[in-house]
């Protein structure tokens, strides 16, 4: 096995479509502040293992050993200079030198390994980086880190570039919890919090990285999408994240404002019961499949602003294989596989519809409609996803409307294929379940060669699709929105990396 | 007197214990694992990990009997210890405080506006029912009812913000980022308060002691001024109060639409995520001050009452 080889690895990942400011030459005035508004709050007192490490990275804090690089598509060096998978179950990272907490204190492997087993150590795991896939992380010398895994694993460095794998200083682990005031490697560090609203930062004159464009930022916790907009068209925001499609228009039509739409890993699906009749049946789903009209609904209700799904994976993404064929509504066809199923109206389905995307609302509405066109009654119920749950993982329900962040792991699926659509997959929603998928996915699994891994999920999506386990309705677009000085802005469509040493502005 | 306080301060302590057991039992009964809920506020997306879930209800003592749990806060709670929050694990009344006065403030602001817009709406249309004043004063109020908050906080964003540019959107820093908030909560009662106002007047001005008092020489504007305001004023103090109590709790709306933040937010991220010791704490605090406002509504009123009727008599 090549595995057993020693191997660099700066794979290739999702690379999606990736959007930039438009004034890469105008001149960065250095005196500038910014002023990001960002969808979430911080919950969990800072910890680095919650999602709240999400605000940490994003504000230009906290930084990981590896790190995506979104336009390039692969894992890079950041806090770590190169790794070398040692043997089959573990990897060694090199830790960068002269690297300096902004408390003044060394980064060193030391340091590394403890913050590492911090988060290994959390009562509430992180997703990423977790006792199932992580056996241990030591120190081999002063500037090597070793991580074990219990099984072979090829995604390591993708999953030291999670932002819950971040590194502070020895001082930030506090028992009362994680203190990141003076405690990151980054261009910026916090130095005041108003809770519940927003963190202050300077910038870190002393940064590894290279000169900082900005002399500081703000990232305010502005969690509704509307007021998010609206500050950045009166100018009180430079950057606002997930802009909601409510208030695009607006913003396009703004000369002040620019507004940056990116392929988001996520794609609005129409889950059905694979173990329950009469969904349990293909052609039944094959039906329901064949009855949407997916350019009416993402011109709809989504107004543009989301494309026509053509399977379980965006068209851009490197694993979506070559045939990637848009979806057409075709009624016969529907009502032909219908009756051929022996499906009759006597058996209404219910679509469960989560309230916390607002568009599913009406998303369900026109299901509704086009499953009626083919003679199958819908009813609609709205729920909180986690009033839904138990009922969707215990197999009681027909349809559920929600939607998945494919890689909100690592910047591979391999997690989001094996939780959803193994037969013991963790979150498999659908209660589908193949041995043939499974096979091939466990050997996904452990593939170094990432071409060879991508065709393997690519094999593994043409099954679900086959299969018709779900109906993928429309890929959705991560839209920032942004001043128009605002300098060297690259979009993630995760929002993990917004503030870097080069973001700059212009003199206003 | 000293019954009367005896007898509110009972219903303070009893309104506390009974609205504190009923939030803490509001995460068992809705659908959904109250461990889970906590896990996905902290981590979103994916699979719960079934482990954790173990290990974090028994961290967090939510294996014991549902009694057991909520004497053990209650104990707590009368030495003075409000726990923990679940989801942060900073001690609640840490979070509760600051989002407390913020909130007070905003709601102070907002009946301090409702009452200094409605006290001449009300007076005038008081004073010449059925005229063009009163028809329109009535209109107005009586639309401003049918304006839900999350309707007109929009509006005012696009008017003051966007098209004036004169305050800000969101945010909770200096007295301008006040305004717009405050005078979205102020909506509803300036309309309240405008027609209590105005039934008030009506009825005081329709009193025989006014025709007695200009009998006894005084002109038209001082009899207004001595016994018509002074008796409308009356109910206000009360319906002040019930707003008071009202908006501490119920500006979620607002407080989500403007970043302010304050209790209606904490209260319902805590339900929301489970987080059962914020939640309980934040309700106490909530339910003691709204009691204790009504109560010394209660107080005023009576004092009102009688001071004005002395002066009557």
């Amino acid at each position: 096995m090549a595995a057993a080889a020693a191997l660099t690895l700066t794979g290739c990942g999702f690379s999606g479509t990736q959007a930039q400011s438009t004034q890469p030459s105008a001149a960065a005035d250095t005196s500038q502040r910014i002023v990001v508004d960002n969808f979430r709050a911080p919950v969990a007192n800072w910890a680095v293992e919650s999602d709240a490490a999400y605000i940490l990275s994003l504000s230009g804090c906290l930084e990981t050993l590896t790190t995506y690089n979104q336009a390039e598509g692969k894992v890079l060096p950041s806090l770590a200079t190169e790794w070398k998978q040692t043997s089959p179950l573990d990897w060694d990272f090199s830790i960068r030198q002269g690297v300096k907490f902004q408390d003044g204190t060394e980064l060193t492997a030391e340091s590394v390994v403890s913050a590492l087993n911090h988060v290994l150590d959390a009562k509430v795991p992180a997703r990423a980086f977790n006792r199932t896939m992580i056996s241990s992380v030591t120190a081999v010398d002063a500037q090597t880190v070793r991580v074990s895994t219990p099984a072979e694993n090829p995604l390591v460095p993708y999953r030291l570039a999670s932002v819950n794998t971040g590194i502070l200083a020895p001082a930030a682990y506090k028992a009362e919890g994680l203190d990141p005031f003076g405690h990151c490697t980054g261009p910026f560090t916090p130095v005041s919090e108003k809770a519940k609203q927003s963190l202050t930062l300077d910038r870190n004159e002393n940064y590894w990285g290279g000169d900082v464009q900005l002399a500081g930022a703000e990232i305010r916790f502005i969690t509704n999408g509307a007021t998010r907009a609206a500050q950045v068209q009166t100018g009180e925001a430079d950057i606002s994240l997930s802009i909601p499609v409510a208030s695009l228009a607006a913003l396009k039509a703004d000369d002040g404002v620019s507004v940056l739409g990116a392929d988001s890993p996520r794609t609005a699906t129409l889950y059905m019961n694979n173990g329950r009749a009469p969904l349990d049946n293909v052609d039944v789903r094959r039906a329901v499949r064949e009855a949407l009209d997916l350019d009416a609904l993402a011109a709809s209700v989504y107004e543009g602003a989301a494309l026509p799904a053509t399977g379980p994976f965006a068209p851009s993404e490197p694993w979506a294989g070559e045939k990637q064929e848009k979806q057409q509504q075709d009624l016969e066809e529907a009502r032909r596989l219908l009756a051929g199923a022996g499906y009759t109206a006597d058996r209404p389905l219910e679509i469960i519809a989560i309230v916390e995307r607002a568009e599913f609302a009406d998303v369900a509405a026109v299901v509704q409609e086009n499953l009626k066109n083919i003679g199958i009654p819908v009813t609609i119920q709205s729920k909180e996803y986690a009033s839904a749950e138990p009922d969707v993982l215990a197999g009681n329900y027909d349809m559920l409307l929600s939607q998945r962040n494919r890689l909100i792991d690592i910047a591979d699926p391999i997690g989001f294929l094996t939780a959803d659509y193994t037969c013991k997959g963790t979150y498999n929603l659908s209660h589908f379940c193949d041995p043939e998928y499974d096979r091939i996915v466990a050997e996904a699994a452990k593939t170094v060669d990432t071409n060879e891994r991508y065709k393997l999920y690519a094999e593994a999506g043409q099954i679900l699709q086959d299969k018709a386990v779900n109906a993928w309705l429309v890929n959705e677009q991560s839209t920032d929105a942004i001043r128009t000085n605002v300098l060297s802005y690259v979009q993630d469509p995760l929002s993990r990396y917004v503030l870097t040493a080069k973001t700059g502005k212009a003199a206003s | 007197m000293l019954q009367f306080i005896t007898k509110r301060t009972a219903t303070l302590v009893a309104a506390v214990v009974v609205s504190s057991f009923a939030v803490f039992l509001i995460p068992y009964f809705t659908p959904g694992d109250p461990v889970r809920k906590i896990i996905r506020s902290r981590v979103a997306g994916d699979a719960v990990d079934e482990s954790a879930v173990q290990g974090l209800s028994e961290s967090l003592g939510l294996n014991d009997p549902l009694a057991v749990q909520y004497f053990r806060w209650l104990g707590d709670f009368f030495s003075g210890d409000m726990g923990l929050s679940f989801v942060s694990r900073t001690p609640v009344v840490e979070q509760v405080l600051p989002a407390l006065s913020v909130t007070l403030s905003l709601v102070t602001m907002a009946l301090v506006l409702a009452a200094a817009i409605s006290l001449p709406l009300g007076i005038v249309a008081g004073l010449r029912p059925g005229s063009t004043a009163d028809k329109a004063i009535t209109a107005v109020t009586q639309a401003l009812i049918a304006m839900p908050e999350y309707w007109v906080a929009p509006v005012l964003v696009l008017v003051f913000a966007l098209k004036l540019s004169v305050l800000p959107t969101a945010g909770w820093n200096d007295l301008s980022s006040a305004v717009l908030p405050a005078l979205t909560l102020a909506l509803r009662p300036i309309s309240f308060f405008t027609s209590a106002l105005r039934a008030g007047i009506l009825d005081a001005a329709a009193a025989e002691h006014v025709p007695a008092a200009r009998a006894r020489g005084l002109s038209q504007g001082q009899a207004i001024l001595h016994h018509v305001v002074p008796n409308g004023l009356v109910p206000l103090s009360t319906l002040f109060a019930v707003w008071f109590a009202g908006l501490l709790g119920g500006s979620v709306i607002v407080e989500v639409i403007f970043a302010v933040p304050g209790m209606g937010r904490l209260l319902f991220d805590a339900v929301v995520n489970s987080d059962i010791p914020l939640a309980q704490g934040g309700v106490v605090v909530v339910v003691a001050l709204a009691v204790g406002v009504t109560t010394l509504a209660d107080f005023v009123h009576r004092f009102l009452s009688r001071t004005v009727g002395a002066s009557l008599a």
